[in-house]
């Protein structure tokens, strides 16, 4: 495969992802904000602050206010706005156009189906009653293709390469969301006890990653903090968590890499150590200092990206 | 005069004298071969009609096979226009098709070689120098080059109408990069979709088959040494007009598309840039035109070609698909002399007709044209996508005398033929909600290959979708239909 053809499945990837999560995010917190619990919850500008800090635009003055149809339509469909979800999904089928060789057809028609329904979406419809509808048809669309990708494609190296884009973003965008409901939960503390800790925030943060339901399932109490970390970030069953996701980043990097023992500070080699802190690693040590183990990880995988960029995109 | 039907959607259907119309007889009856789909057709009311036509819109636009229009701030796709009554040519037409394309293939082949090695047809004096020396499509570069065996014109499109008389002829050769094949195949998968019932009622030919076709000539032509050859296709970008074409073809080839940023040179021999390190390249369909294939060798300015490549061809590491140089033979004013070509090489008798054409460089014909402008098509040689074509009876008396200064300033550069009058085919109208008469031509996709012929058996069949336009370029707002040759 090209090494810039290569570049581009993997961003195709990390865009199919991200696209996904902004929209889930989205919509999410702005329905479960309409009952939320507590007022501050409730509030619009809570809500609206919440989405800019996740797409990584916070806004540090607490005294502006912000226009709900504005934030909504930057994230939804505004084409000035590089992290909006329709730049996204323009950047999804341009990067699927370069290798449109490589991909089956099934997968493009599917890309190209959605670029379309994006394009056509009428933005006063977004703003004013088309929310749900359309962050639906985002994580749906987005089903699709990584069903198409898993469906549909040689198992080998394009696959890996695509698989390496859509695990490492997922890894990012969780991390993102535990690091923008964690921002949220010390604002909209809990009633009882450690009220960070029993912060109505951790529901809506697994439903963000669609992990709830499944979280009751395993711990059978309401989410709290340590359980809520421990299962998105620690369980490899769950599957967005950051555990399972470096599972099968190192998976797909060994398809890549065919060298019998990991050469010093490739791509495989980082990884490795990666996976190898996490699966030894306990969720208190995470709870303690929340903010500096989320800085961590992310550099983690930055550096990931880079080495990989060096080793196979290099053309 | 209307067509015999009650149908409602040829209902405002308006067969005009003076052409050959493909569906219809002098009656007004549809054809016997043509029947059974009229009345498939016919049978939809026009909300049916209308559903049907988006539906094939949807494919089309699902599918990516788009070109865009900029202007706007927002790069609007719209799709090549695709029209849903297909085009049926029986067995017995197509063999005369097939064998005739396939004769001028094989003569506009050993014309390249001449005109690259030994020239014996200027000695003989059957084509006059003058018509090479003043081709700016004649790369010197390529004289004495020995192409992998013998093969310049891997991949030919010939243009052919039918006329009033009820015959073929062939209105031009495409042997650089022609394009199109892609959409027929399009066209078959859009009227599947949409009217899935409607080819059970027809024996047709699949148009499938081309790219494994083309696989094998490109394989059959890999330099001398090499046992498996690695292929691709060199695109020059996702920006370009053909791209879908390009990626149509690697995908269905199932080869990398490249550009040339992506292949290096070492040694004069062809490299790629993969993600396991470099792979060498033997055959290299290209879809990127002469004079930018290479910057050592010919535009230094292009950056979408890759340095050292015709060095690398030269001495026969590489092979290229089209060879470099073939524009020299599909030069309309070389076209003039294709019977006296086909004769000269194959001693046989052109299969298909040459349309009747006047150079300008010849001083009697010269004064031929500048007296019957009015009459004529007046075309450019070297220009492609019906740019610069000028129809007699379309002018106005000022543009007459503009259109004879512009051939008096460059005689070489015009030929021109009698306006042909290119027969018609029903196709359906979106404003009038019908069918209408428009005229109609075929491109066919001939392959030549170390001992492989292989003609397309299909094509793509262009319709000019203004009411009289006798132009049927893409690039000129025209559409296609989907080509049905019938099964004998």
């Amino acid at each position: 495969m090209l090494a810039r053809v290569a570049n581009n499945l993997f961003w195709m990837g990390r865009y199919i992802e991200r696209s996904e999560h902004i929209a889930r995010f989205m919509n999410v917190n702005y329905f479960s904000s309409l009952d939320a619990p507590n007022t501050l919850s409730q509030s619009r500008q809570f809500v609206l602050k919440s989405m800019l800090f996740m797409v990584g635009r916070p806004v540090s003055n607490d005294e502006l206010i912000l226009n709900e149809e504005q934030v909504i339509y930057d994230l939804g469909l505004n084409s000035d706005k590089p992290y909006s979800i329709l730049n996204n999904i323009k950047a999804i089928r341009e990067n699927a156009n370069s290798a449109r060789d490589l991909i089956s057809t099934e997968l493009y028609e599917a890309i190209n189906k959605f670029y379309h329904f994006i394009l056509n979406y009428e933005s006063d419809v977004l703003v004013k009653r088309g929310l749900y509808d359309f962050t639906v048809n985002v994580t749906e669309s987005s089903s699709i293709l990584r069903n198409k990708i898993r469906g549909t494609l040689l198992h080998d190296q394009v696959y890996a390469i695509i698989m390496l884009g859509i695990n490492i973003e997922r890894a990012t965008q969780i991390i993102r969301i535990i690091n923008t409901k964690y921002n949220d939960a010390l604002n909209a503390q809990g009633s009882y006890g450690n009220k960070i800790a029993h912060s109505s925030e951790w529901s809506t943060l697994l439903k963000c990653a669609e992990a709830y339901d499944m979280m009751r399932r395993l711990y059978k109490k309401t989410p709290a903090s340590v359980t809520t970390l421990e299962f998105l970030v620690l369980n490899a069953d769950c599957p967005r968590s950051v555990m399972n996701s470096l599972n099968q980043i190192c998976s797909h990097v060994q398809v890549l890499d065919q060298s019998k023992y990991p050469v010093k500070n490739s791509t495989s080699c980082l990884v490795g150590k990666l996976r190898s802190k996490f699966s030894f690693m306990q969720v208190e040590e995470i709870e303690k200092d929340i903010k500096g183990f989320i800085d961590q990880i992310l550099d983690d995988l930055f550096k990931i990206s880079e080495r990989m960029e060096q080793e196979f995109f290099n053309y | 005069m209307k067509p015999n039907t009650e149908h409602q959607i040829f209902s405002s259907y308006n067969k005009k004298d003076g052409f050959f119309d493909e569906v219809f007889n002098s009656n007004g009856d549809a054809k016997s071969i043509y029947k059974k789909l009229f009345d498939l057709y016919g049978d939809h009311s026009v909300a049916e009609y209308v559903q049907l036509n988006n539906k094939a819109k949807a494919s089309f636009f699902n599918q990516g096979i788009t070109f865009q229009v900029y202007g706007e701030k927002e790069a609007k796709e719209k799709i090549f226009p695709f029209d849903l009554f297909p085009r049926i040519i029986d067995a017995d037409e197509w063999n005369t098709i097939e064998a005739g394309s396939i004769q001028r293939s094989r003569a506009l082949n050993l014309f390249l070689w001449d005109v690259y090695h030994d020239k014996k047809i200027i000695k003989d004096k059957i084509v006059p120098l003058e018509l090479l020396s003043s081709s700016s499509n004649y790369l010197h570069q390529m004289i004495g080059v020995d192409p992998p065996n013998g093969i310049y014109n891997h991949v030919s499109g010939i243009d052919i109408i039918k006329h009033a008389d009820g015959n073929y002829y062939v209105l031009e050769d495409n042997i650089r990069c022609p394009s199109g094949v892609s959409y027929v195949i399009c066209n078959r998968t859009a009227l599947k979709r949409a009217l899935f019932g409607v080819f059970n009622h027809y024996q047709a030919h699949t148009v499938t088959n081309y790219a494994e076709n083309l696989m094998e000539i490109l394989e059959s032509v890999k330099p001398q040494g090499v046992d498996i050859p690695t292929c691709v296709v060199i695109t020059p970008g996702m920006y370009n007009s053909a791209y879908y074409e390009h990626s149509y073809l690697a995908k269905a080839m199932g080869v990398e598309l490249v550009e040339g940023r992506d292949l290096f040179v070492e040694n004069d021999f062809v490299y790629m840039k993969t993600i396991n390190g470099p792979k060498k390249v033997d055959v290299i369909y290209r879809r990127i035109d002469d004079l930018f294939i290479d910057p050592l060798e010919f535009n230094p300015d292009s950056t979408l070609g890759l340095p050292g490549l015709f060095s690398a061809y030269r001495k026969g590491n590489v092979c290229l698909a089209n060879a470099p140089g073939t524009g020299v033979a599909d030069d309309k004013a070389i076209y003039t002399y294709m019977p006296e070509i086909i004769k000269y090489y194959l001693d046989e008798e052109p299969i298909l007709s040459n349309v009747k054409t006047y150079h300008c460089s010849r001083q009697n014909e010269l004064k031929y044209v500048l007296e019957n402008v009015d009459k004529l098509v007046v075309k450019p040689v070297d220009e492609a996508g019906g740019y610069g074509i000028s129809i007699g009876n379309k002018l106005t008396k000022n543009e007459i005398e503009e259109v004879k200064k512009r051939i008096l300033k460059d005689p070489r550069k015009y030929v021109a033929q009698p306006i042909l009058s290119l027969s018609v085919h029903p196709t359906y109208i979106e404003d009038k909600n019908s069918f209408e008469q428009r005229h109609i031509d075929l491109r066919t996709f001939t392959l030549l290959g170390k001992d492989k012929e292989f003609v397309l058996k299909g094509g793509l069949t262009r319709v000019a979708l203004q009411e009289g336009n006798l132009i049927v370029n893409s690039s000129q707002g025209g559409g296609s239909k989907d080509t049905w040759v019938l099964k004998k």
